[in-house]
């Protein structure tokens, strides 16, 4: 790979949110290339800078945005900021991938995140102050009380996108696309967690150690819950270094990813991050083993799912371990001043790890049923459209919209791309498809001419 | 142990228990469940109005004022997350009954407007200075 290095001068700092996070996109590590699964360089990831413009980062996102392109494109770049603070490594050796790794982490892009990441994190992330309050008196009662409702609710309740997968057409594809969602997380596990690991705080620091070198197999690397999320991925057939889909990932899951490091970088949220991460471990698994089921229904014994037995079982014990030995525990010893935050880092764990499941549901079933949405393309009524020139050797990327369009291939031959391992849909000039809002999608052209027009719904059929 | 209560803030903003009721107070644009009990002899501070100046509730009943951060801290503890809120009550039973319902709250009106008791100044005479 060709390697062409812009380095951005140290106290380059341009003035808006908006400037700072164009000038950082633009970087030539962040434009993307012609494939559409990235290669095995941690490095470089898809920002699609020529479509940032379009997001007004003076207009903070709310939480009803969670499936905006807005969001999508803000926490691709947050994302990345927030990397750009732990160790990543090529598999294959950095020698082909020095000058990457220089750029990366180098002063000029360091300095451009650290001018932005604080303006970031509230465009993207302020809304939870207005969507969470807790109030009242909260003793550690109360606490208990509370914790115990929103984990027994999520054990019993269900989960859309492994009910979208059970639902899906293409069931094996539904499935693939819900472990590239968990790929965000699984390949850097416990990077957030990291962060909350130094300093000196007592028992409830050795509680959140035990979990971490579970996580972390305990210094053997083939234990390493990120090795054996690898496996599970190559018994699927996927590649297994880090971000190879990154043009697939969503907003909710983005979102949820980043949310443990929003909390876990600024230590004032400490008590909200134990909060957030008690609530995880104790309904991770419950989740694994309604994902056992599913995968085992679709696949047999043709996925190996030790990832999924090893949360399942080790699971059980974090979630009792968080909670006696870090909530509880932090709650007993400092007093009844944190129990409301420890509270809102639930809430907000719960709210956000909703957005996760609704926004993948909502892929699968959109991807799952595309010949469905050409008819509805015809029956939606659209205002005026804007072109789209698409070229074979351009820079593949995908986005979404923050309301409904109908793209129409106005020229030429393109596949749109819905799905990280599921046929492509060939689409010819006179082509439409409804693109709900917030459904992901890249247009990949195989013609020399390839030009789409994108008509925002004026109003949308029922889907 | 406490009980658990769950709202939809969109349907409900009243909560009983046994003979005690709740109804939800936003003072500040967010919602807290407070006691709907006038500490002067147990009027309904949901059917109060807002004194002009937004700091004190009018009981409907002997016309109590009663300021509104008192009745911020009879709130029950609660966690809202957009439009549901998830309540816990200490300490009550677990065969006291529980409703959640719907009723018109006054006490969330913006004040009454005080009836004027001067004659304002003429405009012309409003920018005199002497």
């Amino acid at each position: 790979m060709t390697i062409q290095h812009v380095s951005v001068p140290v106290g380059a700092v341009t003035e808006t949110l908006s400037e700072r996070a164009l000038t950082f996109a633009r970087n030539p590590l962040f434009g993307g290339d012609r494939h559409v699964l990235h290669g095995p360089n941690p490095y470089r990831r898809m920002l699609a800078p020529e479509t940032l413009p379009e997001i007004d980062f003076a207009r903070a996102l709310t939480a009803r945005d969670w499936a905006t392109y807005r969001s999508l494109g803000a926490h691709r770049l947050l994302g990345t900021f927030y990397e750009a603070e732990t160790v990543l490594l090529p598999e294959q050796g950095l020698t082909e991938l020095r000058g990457d790794f220089d750029e990366f982490y180098g002063t000029g892009l360091r300095h451009l995140r650290e001018a932005t990441i604080s303006d970031l994190e509230r465009f993207a992330f302020g809304c939870l102050a207005d969507e969470v309050d807790v109030s009242g008196n909260c003793t550690v009662d109360v606490l208990d009380a509370y914790f115990q409702h929103v984990t027994d609710e999520s054990e019993q309740g269900e989960s859309p996108a492994l009910n979208a997968i059970a639902a899906a057409r293409r069931p094996e594809v539904a499935a693939d696309t819900y472990l590239v969602q968990l790929a965000l997380d699984g390949l850097t596990e416990a990077s957030a967690m990291s962060r909350n690991l130094a300093g000196a705080y007592g028992p409830e620091q050795s509680a959140l150690f035990k979990i971490f070198i579970d996580e972390f197999g305990y210094g053997v690397h083939d234990t390493k819950h990120t090795t054996i999320f690898a496996k599970m991925l190559r018994s699927r057939a996927m590649a297994t270094h880090v971000h190879a889909y990154w043009n697939f990932y969503l907003s909710g899951p983005l979102a949820t990813n980043n949310f443990y490091y929003y909390l876990s970088r600024d230590h004032a949220k400490f008590f909200r991050y134990a909060g957030a991460v008690t609530y995880a471990e104790a309904v991770f698994a419950p989740a694994f083993v309604k994902m056992i089921k599913v995968y085992r229904e679709i696949f047999g014994d043709d996925v190996d799912l030790h990832y999924c037995d090893e949360h399942a079982h080790i699971d059980e014990h974090h979630g009792r371990i968080t909670r006696e030995q870090v909530l509880l525990a932090l709650a007993e010893k400092h007093g009844p001043g944190v129990v409301p935050e420890l509270m809102r880092g639930i809430a907000e764990a719960r709210l956000v790890g909703g957005w996760f499941e609704e926004d993948t549901a909502a892929q699968i079933r959109w991807a799952d049923d595309i010949p469905r949405h050409r008819e509805l393309a015809a029956a939606t009524r659209t205002g005026e459209p804007r072109s789209v020139r698409a070229s074979v050797d351009g820079p593949f990327g995908t986005r979404s919209h923050d309301g409904a369009v109908v793209l129409a291939l106005d020229a030429g031959e393109a596949d749109l791309v819905t799905s990280a391992t599921g046929e492509p849909e060939r689409l010819v000039r006179g082509d439409a498809v409804l693109i709900p809002a917030g459904r992901v999608y890249g247009i990949k052209a195989v013609s020399p001419e390839c030009r789409y027009l994108l008509h925002p719904v004026v109003d949308e059929p029922t889907t | 142990m406490s009980r658990v209560v769950v709202m939809d803030l969109r349907r409900h903003n009243t909560v009983l228990v046994g003979h005690h009721r709740y109804f939800v107070f936003e003072p500040d644009g967010r919602p807290l469940l407070v006691r709907d009990w006038c500490p002067h002899r147990g009027g309904p501070l949901s059917l109060s109005r807002q004194t002009p100046d937004g700091r004190r509730l009018v009981c409907p009943w002997h016309g109590t004022k009663v300021g509104t951060a008192a009745v911020k801290r009879t709130s029950v503890p609660m966690v809202r997350s957009g439009d549901e809120a998830v309540v816990m009550l200490p300490d009550v039973d677990a065969d006291t009954p529980i409703t959640v319902i719907h009723k018109r709250i006054l006490a969330n009106l913006p004040p009454e407007a005080e009836q004027a008791k001067t004659v304002p100044c003429p405009p012309a005479a409003a920018g005199v200075h002497e």
